[in-house]
């Protein structure tokens, strides 16, 4: 992937990606358009980590990618089709009867390997796969892909203390840092002021990246082999479709379909 | 020579499996003890994680799904309360391969009181369905018990007295704790049968089978619902009514369990009762508190068989 993120702006393969995301968008945005809605500010801020991440590791077996914040669902189910490993539509049945697509990761589902949704779990898992891959002495990464609201739980708190005592340097803590939460602004709710200082004063290595820009994604997933990695992605809730972008009531939406075609002309 | 208390029966048992099976991971939380034979014996598969119940068991969770064999053992109180949402997904939900032993079961704590006390967990994992439950008594229970545990790939909730040593009931060595276990002949005109679960109400139950002729005993091992749908025909073989002995609260019981696998029959509980454990004393005291224990069994069963003693 290193010519990736050399020629960002060039290679058709980063050109690919690039279109994999915006699918991946138009996608999050027609389940947000089935009879149940979905969870699009943050699915929409989340999905160029998806994209990004799954770019660099799918293929590496003794990589496990979690999406910690499980109520963006949508986004990882639209980035798993677009990597092939779920071969249905997400779309198409989301949140349906007998529909395998539920509102929040649905481990019998390919590429899901945990449950979550109630929140920090996904964090302790990869943690642990990350202590597992070390036993077995592999190359292989745990990447917990989160949300700043999550941080609030304080399981994250309780695995970064272990990741840091128990040397797990092959841990990867990438935070959707979007601003939001269920009922408005983690500003206005319960702030997390001085993040990058937390994470370093649990022994993490700190990137600060836009969360939007793929190439910037891609060169921070790279641990150095030293340190945990906490990467702290700036994102926008609703990025892409201008009508709900940064609005922290955009947790959740139902809309029309024509509301759906109108989103995805308008795509950014 | 005296019998090991049960949590040191699983530490050393487990240091013994560890040595053929690479696989198997044993994590602490802080309540492990100083010494710890396995991390002794094998220090890179041995994780004290400290005081962070919940994250141990969602760490168990990636390690069983890269392929170990986690044990996980800290209090039974913090096992299934307060880490119960990493056990609902991944024991219960995901089925991952991840034990428990959760020691301070029911009021062993004694005068630690009620914060370490736990007379529900039963309750509250067989809720979530799928975990193999087991509570075994004595050292050479225990030890069967921990070799099932790291030969299956089934979730285990293994619950563990504290420091209590008791000889084991006498069970084939060919025979799988699974099997339901009766103590001496099975008497075909007893009208009654004791159903013991764990040490001190079998303890309890050995005593009277032996001192009352008019009953049976059988001691189950394993506690979940597939276990006890499985004891179903031989306990309906033994008696018409069943005095279920545990360590528990009745709600979510295991005499509640069998009462729905045994309509027939009648199924009454010896148990902790609604009250709190305040006081403190030995584990034997706060069980007498609770109206728990050999005397008032023996009344119990008394009033059940009325003035002819005729159950």
């Amino acid at each position: 992937m290193g010519t990736l993120v050399q020629s960002a702006s060039h290679s058709a393969e980063f050109e690919q990606l690039l279109a994999k995301a915006q699918a991946a968008r138009s996608s999050i945005i027609d389940m947000a358009a089935r009879e149940t809605g979905c969870h699009i500010g943050g699915s929409l801020s989340v999905i160029d980590l998806l994209i990004g991440a799954y770019a660099k590791y799918h293929q590496d077996a003794n990589t496990s990618i979690v999406l910690s914040k499980g109520h963006s669902a949508a986004a990882l189910y639209a980035a798993l089709y677009q990597y092939g490993i779920l071969s249905d539509d997400p779309a198409a049945s989301y949140g349906g009867a007998d529909s395998l697509f539920t509102g929040h990761p649905n481990p019998k589902l390919p590429g899901i390997p945990f449950a979550t949704g109630s929140l920090g779990h996904g964090v302790a898992y990869a943690a642990g796969w990350a202590l597992g891959q070390k036993l077995l002495r592999t190359s292989g990464l745990g990447i917990a892909i989160g949300g700043d609201g999550e941080l609030q739980e304080g399981l994250c708190w309780e695995t970064a203390q272990l990741v840091q005592a128990k040397g797990i340097t092959n841990f990867i803590y990438a935070v959707d840092c979007n601003g939001g939460q269920n009922d408005g602004l983690l500003a206005d709710i319960s702030p997390l002021p001085n993040l990058r200082e937390r994470f370093e004063a649990f022994g993490f290595q700190v990137k600060e990246i836009d969360g939007h820009d793929l190439g910037q994604i891609i060169a921070a997933l790279e641990p150095d082999g030293e340190k945990p990695l906490a990467i702290l992605a700036h994102t926008v809730k609703g990025k892409g479709v201008a009508a709900i972008e940064g609005n922290p009531h955009a947790h959740y939406a139902k809309i029309s379909e024509k509301i759906a075609l109108k989103w995805k002309r308008g795509l950014q | 020579m005296s019998s090991l208390a049960a949590r040191e029966a699983y530490k050393d048992e487990l240091t013994k499996l560890a040595a053929d099976n690479g696989n198997i991971i044993c994590l602490e939380a802080d309540l492990g003890g100083k010494e710890h034979p396995f991390q002794q014996s094998y220090p890179d598969r041995f994780f004290n994680l400290g005081i962070a119940e919940l994250a141990s068991v969602d760490i168990a969770a990636g390690l069983s799904k890269a392929g170990f064999v986690p044990f996980f053992s800290t209090f039974a109180s913090f096992a299934a309360l307060r880490a119960a949402e990493g056990v609902k997904l991944a024991l219960g939900y995901m089925g991952e391969n991840i034990k428990i032993v959760a020691a301070y079961g029911g009021v062993s704590g004694g005068w630690f009181g009620t914060t370490h006390h736990c007379l529900e967990d039963i309750a509250v994992i067989q809720t979530f369905q799928n975990i193999r439950i087991a509570c075994p008594h004595g050292e050479a229970e225990t030890r069967r018990v921990v070799q099932e545990a790291a030969a299956s790939k089934e979730p285990y909730y293994i619950r563990l007295s504290r420091n209590d040593k008791f000889d084991s009931l006498a069970r084939d060595e060919s025979s799988s704790c699974r099997e339901l276990l009766f103590e001496g002949a099975v008497r075909s005109d007893a009208p009654l049968c004791l159903v013991s679960i764990g040490e001190q109400a079998t303890e309890i139950c050995s005593r009277i089978y032996q001192e009352n002729e008019r009953v049976n005993h059988a001691h189950l091992c394993y506690v979940d619902r597939d276990s006890l749908k499985g004891y179903k025909a031989e306990l309906q073989a033994a008696a018409g009514t069943f005095l279920v002995v545990e360590e528990h609260r009745a709600a979510g019981g295991t005499a509640s369990s069998l009462a729905l696998l045994l309509p027939e029959s009648q199924v009454y509980s010896h148990d902790c009762g609604e009250q709190w454990p305040i006081y403190g004393g030995s584990h034997a005291d706060v069980l007498h508190y609770l109206g728990f224990g050999y005397e008032a069994l023996t009344r119990q069963i008394a009033e059940l068989g009325g003035d002819d003693n005729d159950f």
